[in-house]
């Protein structure tokens, strides 16, 4: 009774030891945030789940693309004098249905998919602990914003160095990039704050993600409504969850404040006034998300 | 009669009884967890009331009904509270202050049965073993064989949603096993299963432990399920272990007494063993004896035989008294 020796088959693998190192805490967290990461862009998911990230990247990198072969077309000087080409900073006026949709669907999608599955119970019973899972997965929605906060405008920096129409010398260079780093991360780390907050206060991700748009586009119209029409204090726009951080990168790229085209509004509010109320925000949205995760039973 | 043997006369009655079972460690070599005094309140509610316990090698069946405690005291073994008193063990290890270096030796299936509906059960249990600390190819690999062995080799690449409930299960099975943990938590994992898929998984279970070598703590509310794969018990009632140890010990071994059908010479052999201290009770035909207040060192089955041999006593069947797990649950809860 013996077979020939293609039809040998392994009816039973057996199970076998794992005696090899474990990476811990660490290993967990970079599993964690990449497995996040792929969750929010579609990755290892059918078509479907990619329609909305390739969506938003279209709408982030489209523009810099356009003006990118603009730039490459039309000789520097022209387009200098004729301030075709937008500012760093105006460029996130062309990004910021990108930037909206992105905050709204990724943050519920990493958070809320969890405790709707009952993941977050599998999470929590492995080296990972509520404050190492919960900045794992701020830092996945922190990198996925920053695909369309900070993509793009490097992009742009770069195609602008590469056809001669950006900054001259590379100590400018740095500068700017500098620049574009810091504004993008702040853009990031604000919405993803927002985001998260919203997402830690219900298991559904279509409840979070309209929550997170009405909240943005709420916030504004009161805010500007009370300033302008009822003649409030202009310090009541640090409440404008939707336009705060874009006057914070207005500040960053120095296009704010007397003399500048910034938002008028704003002109009584100086940057380290923005800037305080930034950061007030994104700790009081970390507190919600750690206030709800503390409380969260996950053994059931 | 003047051979027949005299009841050995009984010692004092003791003001209290002691208690059919008691909440002591299972007698096994190398406890795998334990815990001592274990104390754990919610605000104005205490889950655990002083419980104290030992898991041993092999499966260990946490019983008790809803309310008593057993999800308070997973919670502990993985380090997910601390106690407020007492102390836990799990490999030696205090869960409270060491919760991650536990928890990464310790595979945990939960109660429900959701789990991401649009992942593949081979991507969801290759990451749950990344995060326990196995490299990337090793936790492929390993999740691969864990869904071969627990039956889901054809079915890894699909969605978990196009899953079956009992394939679901295996699935949490799978993601509990595939890092190769010493203790594995599984939180009811027959819940939804139909007969069969439940007489599968008991099986596999009772296979985790046997073929895989891992200790395996099973969470359920099933007192026959418990008994078909446990080799131990806890029971837990408000908050209390109230019953613990082996199988046998909790079924009853010598000391649960032993039960008697006679032919003739029932109420002499009755009015014997009752001289000596005996606890008699007379079901129908049965004749059910306990040790009572009769001397330690003499033997329930010679103390029966004497008082046969007395009484004149016919004996058609003698055998130590058996109860079932769910008598004994029923005894300790109520």
């Amino acid at each position: 009774m013996s077979s020939a020796p293609g039809e040998a088959r392994i009816l039973e693998g057996g199970y076998r030891r794992y005696d090899g190192v474990r990476s811990g805490s660490k290993g967990a967290i970079r599993s964690t945030t990449i497995n996040a990461m792929q969750r929010a862009l579609g990755l290892r998911r059918s078509a479907r789940y990619k329609i909305l990230p390739v969506l938003a990247a279209i709408l982030a990198y489209v523009p810099a693309i356009v003006y990118a072969g603009v730039a490459a077309l039309f000789p520097p000087n022209e387009l200098l004098q004729n301030d075709f080409l937008p500012t760093y900073a105006d460029y996130y006026g062309f990004i910021t249905a990108a930037i909206v949709l992105f905050c709204a669907f990724v943050a519920p999608e990493v958070l809320c998919t969890d405790r709707r599955t009952g993941m977050l119970g599998i999470y929590l019973a492995s080296p990972l602990t509520r404050t190492t899972y919960l900045l794992s997965k701020a830092a996945s929605v922190l990198v996925v914003l920053a695909i369309v906060t900070l993509g793009p405008p490097l992009f742009l920096l770069i195609a602008y160095v590469l056809v001669d129409t950006g900054p001259d010398g590379p100590v400018e260079v740095a500068r700017l990039a500098g620049q574009i780093v810091l504004a993008g991360v702040l853009i990031s780390a604000f919405y993803s704050s927002l985001s998260l907050a919203v997402s830690s206060v219900t298991d559904r991700k279509a409840a979070a993600s309209a929550s997170i748009v009405v909240i943005l586009l709420l916030s504004s119209v009161v805010t500007s409504v009370l300033v302008e029409g009822a003649d409030a204090t202009p310090y009541l726009l640090l409440a404008d969850l939707f336009f705060l951080p874009f006057q914070a990168v207005l500040f960053i790229f120095g296009e704010a404040g007397p003399g500048e085209t910034g938002e008028p509004l704003y002109s009584e509010i100086t940057a380290p006034v923005v800037f305080a109320a930034c950061l007030v925000w994104a700790l009081v949205f970390s507190g919600i998300v750690a206030w709800r995760y503390h409380r969260l039973e996950v053994t059931r | 009669m003047a051979d027949s043997p005299v009841p050995p006369p009984a010692p004092a009655p003791a003001d209290e009884a002691p208690p059919l079972l008691t909440p002591t460690s299972i007698p096994v070599e190398g406890a795998v967890a334990g815990g001592q005094g274990v104390v754990k309140r919610f605000g104005s509610t205490t889950a655990l009331s002083g419980a104290s316990f030992t898991i041993g090698r092999g499966v260990t069946g946490l019983l008790g009904p809803n309310g008593a405690g057993k999800t308070t005291l997973i919670g502990l073994l993985l380090g997910l509270h601390t106690a407020d008193s007492g102390q836990v063990q799990v490999l030696g290890l205090d869960p409270g202050h060491l919760g991650t270096e536990v928890r990464a030796r310790v595979g945990y299936a939960p109660e429900h049965h959701k789990l991401p509906p649009d992942v593949k059960a081979q991507d969801l249990v290759r990451h749950v073993a990344e995060i326990h600390g196995l490299p990337t190819r090793e936790a492929a690999a390993r999740a691969s064989d864990a869904l071969w062995a627990l039956g889901l080799g054809e079915e890894r690449f699909r969605p978990i949603g196009t899953l079956s409930t009992g394939q679901r299960q295996r699935v949490k099975m799978a993601q509990a096993i595939a890092h190769d943990p010493a203790l594995v938590l599984l939180d009811e994992p027959t819940d939804g299963l139909d007969p069969v898929q439940r007489d599968q998984m008991l099986h596999l279970i009772k296979r985790v432990s046997t073929d895989y070598g891992i200790n395996v703590v099973l969470s359920s509310h099933l007192l026959d399920e418990v008994e078909r794969v446990c080799d131990g018990a806890v029971i837990l009632a408000e908050g209390s272990v109230v019953a613990a140890g082996t199988l046998d010990q909790l079924r009853g071994g010598a000391d649960r007494g032993l039960v008697a059908e006679l032919d003739v010479g029932a109420e002499a052999f009755v009015d014997w063993l009752q001289q000596a201290g005996c606890t008699v009770t007379v079901d129908g035909l049965k004749i059910l004896v306990t040790r009572g207040r009769s001397r330690p060192e003499h033997d329930l089955f010679d103390l029966a035989r004497d008082a046969a041999v007395a009484a004149g006593a016919e004996i058609r069947r003698i055998g130590p008294q058996t109860v079932s797990l769910e008598d004994v649950f029923l005894g300790v809860a109520s």
